[in-house]
């Protein structure tokens, strides 16, 4: 593992699609004709990300670019196959989940830090930080219901990228807020790049993986079509259709 | 060894635990204006109600008969409200669980003891009442802390079976609600042990929440330690439920995010 902090092999990931409910009735009766259609989101996926590298997935929608990033975080697991990941990883693929809304911003951090698996003096370290980088200060004792959705989503990247994961997953989210504050949020991921934070990236945004990113993965029907540089992988991506 | 695995797994989130453990209880009270007072309330409305309505309602033999039923009865309620909340607290908390990578194993954790802090305040009142109706205790109270953690155990465990069950089958919600309502009738809660003969004794003496309740009494209200066998009984019971509560629920937890 040395230098390797996410490998893949040979990863297969099927998604059961089934008419029926999933009563015991329905299980116990109708175990024989239940139609289950399977469907095949990854297939035999190899790949090994170094520590300190950064690279995007792209590909189009339902190409398994989110499962992999899911896979990663295991938050799902393999059908076959093994996924080893070493370091701490912090996923934003939804910014905001677990965020509770009677609770002021500043509890939802303790809470939100401590899903992301924080201590509490972590957390208070980290608090000044999280707190600037999000420019809330002035609401962030009111309760998280009375935000608008742009408040919510810098409240929640501050968080995500102030956990100093050695890992971090992101699935789609460099559009938080307004321009100021995604200019922000890219000069952020650009300095966690710097410090050697290992990035995946998943997104159909061209510009922002070709700064980010100095390896682009293409995938198509579960397959990685392409691993090269970000401009080879889009050239291919583009040309495919 | 996974079951070393998983624990050692789950103290490392144990600020995740102690936050959802504080959510839980703030929120619950949140927004009434009494607030936290609620959970001393509930139990001392509780006591005052079968303190008023059973010595009318019924003959009964036992001389503090309402202290008797609440003795019995904030052990039950740790063990029912637990198993039944947690019993859909992993779909509850889908948000969570298809987002985040954390132990799942934190949820069930985090619902039953919200249920044992919940208890632990009754007891604030039930201490209250024997200091009251003068009822002697004594050194008998060190087993409490023994007795509570037994509890905590078998409740947990049953905790992670019925949560982890709950993802595949949906029907799991009504059983559980029907199979927690004959077990309070087999349990001695509102009624003495000592009433039962024949089958019924034999049921209810195999019934781990019998073997609780009755330690849980022997020491607040009779003031002596539980018989040996209890202990022992109701210990083996529980680290049986508890290991095996954690086994399934590491097993089936893997598709949980699919399956939610």
């Amino acid at each position: 593992m040395d230098g390797c902090c996410i490998k893949a092999e040979n990863v297969s990931k099927k998604f059961t699609v089934s008419s029926g409910g999933s009563t015991l009735k329905d299980t116990m009766l109708f175990r024989k004709n239940r139609a289950c259609s399977s469907h095949c989101v990854l297939d035999g996926i190899n790949l090994e990300i170094k520590k300190g590298e950064q690279v995007g997935l792209i590909g189009k929608n339902g190409c398994g670019k989110s499962t992999l990033l899911k896979l990663f975080s295991k938050i799902i697991y393999p059908d076959s196959g093994c996924i080893t990941v070493s370091g701490r990883v912090s996923s934003l693929l939804e910014l905001g989940a677990g965020f509770h809304p009677d609770f002021s911003g500043r509890e939802n951090i303790y809470f939100n830090g401590a899903v992301l698996g924080l201590s509490k003096s972590e957390i208070s370290q980290r608090l000044d930080d999280i707190i600037s980088f999000s420019e809330l200060s002035k609401f962030i004792d009111s309760p998280v219901r009375t935000y608008s959705s742009g408040m919510y989503m810098r409240l929640a990247f501050s968080i995500a990228v102030s956990s100093s994961a050695e890992i971090l997953l992101i699935d789609e989210i460099l559009a938080v807020g307004d321009a100021a504050f995604q200019e922000k949020c890219q000069r952020k991921i650009e300095e966690l790049k710097n410090s050697g934070t290992t990035l995946v990236i998943v997104s159909h945004d061209e510009s922002a993986i070709k700064r980010l990113c100095g390896r682009a993965v293409y995938l198509k029907d579960g397959k990685i079509a392409a691993d090269a540089s970000p401009d080879e992988a889009f050239e291919i991506y583009k040309n495919s259709d | 060894m996974k079951f070393a695995n998983e624990i050692k797994e789950l103290i490392s989130y144990r600020e995740m635990l102690r936050s959802l453990i504080k959510k839980d209880l703030r929120s619950r009270y949140r927004g009434s204006v009494l607030g936290f007072l609620w959970t001393l309330l509930n139990p001392l409305f509780q006591l005052l109600i079968y303190s008023v309505v059973f010595p009318h309602l019924l003959k009964v033999s036992e001389k503090n008969y309402p202290l008797f039923v609440f003795v019995g009865l904030l052990p039950w309620i740790f063990f029912t409200s637990a198993v039944s909340v947690a019993t859909t607290s992993i779909v509850s908390n889908s948000n969570l669980i298809k987002k985040i990578y954390f132990p799942r194993l934190v949820i069930p954790f985090s619902v039953s003891a919200v249920s044992l802090i919940n208890m632990l305040f009754g007891f604030i009142i039930a201490f209250a009442a024997i200091i009251i109706t003068k009822t002697p205790v004594g050194l008998s109270l060190t087993a409490l802390p023994a007795v509570i953690l037994i509890q905590f155990l078998f409740v947990t465990g049953l905790c992670c079976i019925f949560s982890s069950l709950y993802v595949y089958f949906r029907d799991f919600e009504h059983i559980v609600s029907v199979l927690l309502t004959a077990w309070f009738y087999l349990t001695p809660v509102v009624y003495s042990e000592d009433l039962l003969s024949g089958k019924v004794k034999l049921i209810s003496s195999l019934n781990p929440m019998t073997r609780i309740i009755y330690c849980y009494r022997q020491i607040l209200l009779y003031n002596s330690l539980p018989q040996f066998s209890s202990i022992a009984v109701s210990a083996a019971y529980a680290i049986a439920v508890f290991i095996m509560g954690i086994s399934l629920f590491s097993r089936l937890q893997r598709r949980f995010a699919e399956e939610i």
